[in-house]
C-alpha cells in the first residue's frame, strides 16, 4: 500500500470560533475572501490539498478547517490525529482569543504530539489587542514549541501566502529526517472503493 | 439552542452520529446534542487508562502499563469487515478520509478447547486441522459451491433453490458434519445462534460471501481495525455533519423531549427548548420507549503478551461458537494492540464478549478468558441490551438499538439505515454526498 506520489502532510487549523479560520482556509484554497459575519460561510469547508515545490521537491499540504464545531461544542479529538502541523490561530484585535491560545495548545499536544506548531495572528489590519510582546511572551513560555510566528491578514491577503510556504519548507526539513527514522509498522491505511483497490493489486 | 431544527440528535455513539451526517448530507437543519462532554457515548475509546480505571472504580495504576495517553480503550469491542456495510458507509460518505485502518492479523475458531484458523479456501479448507481428511474433501467442495453461486443465476445452485431450501438443507447436501458447520455457520458466516439452520441457505450463502470477499480486499483477515481506537468512528460521522450544517453541543443534559398529541415538537434543557420535528437518540435517552430485551456481558482484559497459538498475532479474533461449550449464543474474543495506537507499547487490550444467558455472566466468558494466558488487569460489566417499543412512524422519535455482541458492524449498519428510512420515507441516497468535497487535486 506505499504510495509514491507526492507526500502529503495534514496541517490544521487550530483556535476560538471567529478569529479567522475558515478565511485562512478561503485564502488557501481559492484566494477569496468573504466580508460578511455570515457564520453559516464555515460550511462545507472541510480540507483542501496545495502542491509546494520546497527545494526542488514536491510536498502536498492538507489543510483542514474544524468545520466550526468549535462554536459550541469543542473540536473532536480526531480531528488533531496524524497532523503534522497546527496552525494556532488568534485575532489581533481579540484578547481573549489569544489568552485561550494556551487551552489549544494542550490540546494540540494531546492528540497530535509530533505536530509542528505555528501561531498565527490573524485580522493585523484591524486594531490590535495584542502585541508583539505578548506574542513572543507566549512562545517563551512554551517552551520552544512554537516553531514559527505569523501576522496576517485574510482581508487584506497579507502574508499567508509567506506562512504556509514557512510551514512546507518547515515540514520538508521534518519529513525527510523523520522518514529516515519512522518504524513504517505504525502505519495504517485509507480504505478505497474496491476497484481502486484491484488496480493496485495489478502491480 | 433557541431555534427550530429539522431533527435534534441525542447522544453521539457511532449510530445517532451515523444518522446525523447522513441527515445534514440530505440537507437537513440538526442540532447535535450530548449529555457526556466527550464524543462517542458508549462507542467513545477512552483515553488516558486512569479514566478507564476511575470508570470501573479501580485504583489509578500510575504508570506500570507504560504512558497513560497511549491508551485508547473500546468500551464495545469491534471490527469492520472490510467489504461490510460500515466501510461501504465511510467510503460512499468520505469519512474514510478522516482516519487510518490496519488489517486485523488473524482470525480463529475455537474447536475442543483449541483455536484453529478459520479456513476460507480450498487451499486452507485441505491444510486445516480442524476436519478429518474426508471431512475436509466435503467442505472444499461446499466452499467452491459458495464461491461459484451468482445469486442471479440460478445454474450456479446446482438443483438447489437457496431462497425456499434452508441452509440444514444445503449442509445436508454436501454431507457436512456438525463440527463443520459449526465453525462455517459461526465462525465464516458470523450468526449469532442456530436459528439460521432453519432460514433460507441464501442468507448464509450471502454471509460466508462477505467473509471471503473481505478476506480478499487487504488479506490476513476479513477485518479492519481504525487506528486510535473504534472512538474515532463516531467523531469521524460527527465531522461529516458539522461540516454540512449540524450544529453541536455537548455536556448539555437533556430534560424532557417535548410532545404535542404525542408527536415530537421539541427537546428541554433547562429552560431552554429547541423545536423540532424529528428526535434521534440512543435508548439511554427516552428509557419509556424502551425496553430491555437481554445484556451482554464484556470483559476488558489487559496483557502483555500475545494469545498462545495465533502466531504472535498483534490483533485478532477468535470465536467460540456456542455449541462448542454448551451455550445457545457464542463468544467473542477480539484482541488489540499497540500497533493499531490503543495501547502503550508492549501491550494487548483482550476483550471477552457474549450475550448473557444465566445469573453468573463472568462465569459465561470463561472458555474466553482461559485462551488469553495470564491476566495483568481485568473490567467486566454487564449492560443491558435495550429494543425501541415505538418505532417512530407516529411520534417522529426515532430510537436505536443498543450495541448487541457481535464483533462486528454488521447489525449496527442495518439499524442505522432502517431508522433513516423509517425517519425519511426514503432509502439513503448516496449520491447525495459530493463527492471530494472541497478536495480538487491540482
Amino acid at each position: 500500500m506505499a504510495s509514491t506520489s507526492t507526500p502529503e502532510q495534514k496541517v490544521i487549523l487550530v483556535g476560538d470560533f471567529g478569529v479567522g479560520k475558515s478565511s485562512l482556509f478561503r485564502r488557501y484554497m481559492c484566494d477569496t475572501f468573504i466580508n460578511s459575519n455570515d457564520r453559516k460561510a464555515t460550511l462545507g469547508l472541510d480540507h483542501y490539498s496545495k502542491t509546494f515545490v520546497v527545494n526542488g521537491r514536491n510536498l502536498k499540504l492538507l489543510l483542514f478547517d474544524t468545520g466550526g464545531m468549535e462554536r459550541i461544542a469543542s473540536v473532536t479529538s480526531s480531528y488533531y490525529k496524524f497532523a503534522e502541523a497546527a496552525i494556532l490561530c488568534f485575532a489581533m484585535d481579540n484578547a481573549n482569543s489569544f489568552h485561550s491560545l494556551s487551552q489549544h495548545l494542550v490540546d494540540i499536544t494531546m492528540f497530535a504530539e509530533n505536530a509542528r506548531i505555528f501561531l498565527c495572528g490573524n485580522k493585523m489590519d484591524l486594531p490590535s489587542e495584542v502585541t508583539d510582546d505578548d506574542m513572543q511572551q507566549f512562545c517563551e513560555q512554551c517552551h520552544g514549541l512554537i516553531q514559527g510566528t505569523f501576522k496576517t491578514s485574510c482581508k487584506n491577503n497579507l502574508n499567508i501566502n509567506e506562512m504556509f510556504t514557512v510551514i512546507a519548507q518547515s515540514l520538508c526539513e521534518t519529513n525527510r529526517s523523520r522518514l529516515e527514522l519512522q518504524e513504517l509498522e505504525h502505519h495504517g491505511f485509507k480504505v478505497h472503493p474496491p476497484e481502486e483497490n484491484v488496480e493496485n493489486c495489478s502491480c | 439552542m433557541d431555534e427550530e431544527y429539522d431533527a435534534i440528535v441525542l447522544g453521539t455513539g457511532l449510530k445517532e452520529c451515523i444518522l446525523s451526517g447522513m441527515l445534514s448530507v440530505s440537507g437537513k437543519k440538526v442540532l447535535h446534542i450530548d449529555r457526556n462532554s466527550y464524543y462517542g457515548g458508549d462507542t467513545a475509546s477512552i483515553t488516558p487508562l486512569e479514566e478507564l480505571f476511575a470508570k470501573f472504580k479501580q485504583e489509578n495504576p500510575g504508570e506500570k502499563y507504560g504512558r497513560t495517553r497511549d491508551w485508547n480503550v473500546d468500551l464495545i469491542p469491534k471490527f469492520l469487515m472490510a467489504n461490510g456495510l460500515l466501510v461501504k458507509l465511510l467510503i460512499h460518505t468520505g469519512v474514510t478520509r478522516y482516519l487510518e485502518f490496519k488489517s486485523v492479523e488473524g482470525s480463529y475458531v475455537y474447536k475442543q478447547g483449541k483455536i484453529a484458523k478459520v479456513p476460507v479456501d480450498q487451499k486452507e479448507a485441505l491444510a486445516s486441522d480442524l476436519m478429518g481428511m474426508f471431512e475436509k474433501r466435503r467442505f472444499r467442495n461446499f466452499l467452491i459451491y459458495v464461491q461459484d453461486f451468482r445469486e442471479e443465476d440460478p445454474k450456479t445452485w446446482k438443483d438447489f433453490d437457496p431462497s425456499t431450501q434452508n441452509m440444514k438443507a444445503l449442509y445436508e447436501k454436501f454431507g457436512l458434519d456438525p463440527n463443520t458447520q459449526d465453525f462455517t455457520g459461526h465462525a465464516l458466516a458470523l450468526h449469532r445462534d442456530d436459528d439460521y439452520l432453519a432460514e433460507p441457505a441464501v442468507l448464509t450463502i450471502r454471509r460466508i460471501k462477505l467473509y471471503s470477499d473481505s478476506l480478499a480486499r487487504y488479506g490476513k483477515s476479513p477485518y479492519l481495525y481504525p487506528m486510535y481506537g473504534l472512538g474515532e468512528l463516531p467523531q469521524g460521522f460527527a465531522r461529516l455533519s458539522a461540516i454540512y450544517g449540524g450544529t453541536y453541543m455537548l455536556d448539555k443534559p437533556i430534560d424532557e423531549i417535548v410532545l404535542e398529541n404525542g408527536r415530537v415538537v421539541g427537546v428541554r434543557s433547562g429552560s431552554e427548548v429547541a423545536k423540532c420535528k424529528q428526535v434521534y437518540c440512543d435508548p439511554s435517552y427516552v428509557k419509556d420507549k424502551v425496553r430491555k430485551s437481554g445484556q451482554v456481558v464484556r470483559c476488558i482484559c489487559i496483557l502483555d503478551h500475545p494469545v498462545a497459538n495465533t502466531k504472535d498475532a498483534l490483533s485478532t479474533q477468535i470465536i467460540i461458537p456456542q455449541k462448542q461449550v454448551g451455550r445457545r449464543s457464542d463468544i467473542y474474543v477480539s484482541v488489540i494492540s499497540y500497533t493499531h495506537q490503543v495501547s502503550a507499547k508492549g501491550w494487548f487490550i483482550a476483550m471477552v464478549s457474549t450475550t448473557v444467558e444465566t445469573d453468573n455472566p463472568e462465569n459465561e466468558i470463561k472458555p474466553g478468558l482461559d485462551l488469553l494466558g495470564s491476566i495483568a488487569q481485568k473490567f467486566v460489566s454487564v449492560g443491558d441490551y435495550y429494543e425501541p417499543t415505538d418505532n417512530g412512524l407516529e411520534s417522529q422519535i426515532f430510537i436505536s438499538q443498543s450495541y448487541d455482541a457481535t464483533t462486528h458492524f454488521e447489525t449496527t449498519c442495518l439499524d442505522v439505515l432502517d431508522i433513516f428510512k423509517r425517519g425519511t420515507g426514503e432509502d439513503f441516497d448516496f449520491s447525495k454526498i459530493k463527492q471530494e468535497l472541497g478536495d480538487e487535486e491540482q
